[in-house]
């Protein structure tokens, strides 16, 4: 099966996607609705894996480091870039659940 | 890419230009310090033989023989002058945590552009141009003509074109591996880097010029 890449953001608009509906892949029963994704799954794949290879290092930067094969400071940087990511994510999820007066 | 990490991925022609202007990609802290000190005492040995003097930051003076240690003391004040003040700059710029392991590992790298002028000043023909034009400026005469051979110039002006590029690689280098050590980009990297070199400069040669004037030959 082919392993397709989840978009995040709407190609045409460039807003976040929301999931609408889900379905069991044992019996088929769909559940519909209007779902916000996740924070981690709007990450990039790139960055989601350096989130998850993160956890599995237990927090190791070195031990990061020498998984990708970089020094420690890059890795840290890019750990830096996400943990920026992250929060500009949190915000704008934030803004979009506040109510509208 | 300027985000003082995320680049070098790529194919070998990449790898390699990532090496040879961003090593720091690959190598920091401890590893960095151990290449980076080495070459720094390897300059100041090739130094002494070809009277090679590093005596400030982006300084490269040719002719005067001192005592070998001032030789070795010259790169290594120029490592900890600019080493102590990109920390000082890293730490007020940059909104993550700075290790000065990376810091001073990745400045000592930087330095090993200048083992290649120390080599490059060994030549015979760079040699004796210096040592003319150090004759002719004790004279107190006119610097030119020297009394020495065309090839001799050639070789001279070929050797000034090598620390040009050779200081050059070195301020370029500097500049990534204060990039990726402390994570700073952008114009705010940019100028705290140059008022960091310039301080650097100012330290070195307060510290180097006394050395110098205490060991130098009466003339």
């Amino acid at each position: 099966m082919l392993n397709k890449a989840m978009p995040s953001t709407c190609p045409s608009c460039r807003q976040d996607l929301t999931v609408v509906r889900l379905r069991c892949g044992g019996c088929g029963t769909s559940v519909e609705g209007e779902f916000a994704l996740p924070i981690l799954a709007r990450l990039e794949g790139e960055e989601q894996l350096l989130a998850v290879n993160f956890l599995k290092a237990s927090g190791s930067l070195k031990e990061l480091a020498r998984q990708y094969g970089v020094s420690y400071p890059t890795v840290r940087n890019r750990l830096d870039a996400l943990i920026d990511r992250l929060s500009s994510l949190g915000k704008s999820s934030a803004e979009t659940e506040e109510p509208q007066p | 890419m300027t985000d003082g990490g995320r680049q070098a991925d790529g194919g070998p022609k990449r790898r390699m230009w990532t090496w040879l202007f961003n090593p720091f990609h690959y190598l920091a802290g401890g590893p960095a310090l151990g290449i980076g000190v080495v070459a720094i005492a390897a300059a100041g040995l090739v130094g002494a033989a070809s009277r090679s003097h590093f005596d400030g930051v982006l300084d490269f003076h040719s002719g005067l023989a001192v005592p070998l240690w001032v030789y070795l003391v010259e790169g290594f004040v120029d490592w900890l002058a600019s080493g102590i003040l990109l920390l000082a700059a890293g730490k007020l710029v940059s909104r993550t945590h700075v290790r000065a392991l990376d810091v001073f590992g990745t400045q000592a790298l930087a330095r090993a552009p200048m083992l290649l002028t120390a080599v490059a000043a060994l030549l015979p023909g760079f040699q004796r141009v210096t040592d003319e034009l150090a004759r002719a400026i004790l004279r107190g005469g006119a610097l030119w003509p020297l009394d020495v051979g065309a090839q001799d110039v050639v070789v001279f002006a070929l050797v000034l074109l090598v620390t040009l590029m050779m200081l050059v690689w070195m301020v370029a280098l500097m500049y990534r591996a204060y990039a990726v050590s402390c994570n700073v980009t952008g114009a705010r990297a940019v100028i705290s880097f140059i008022v960091a070199l310039l301080l650097a400069e100012a330290a070195s040669k307060a510290a180097l010029i006394p050395i110098l004037k205490a060991v130098a030959p009466a003339p």
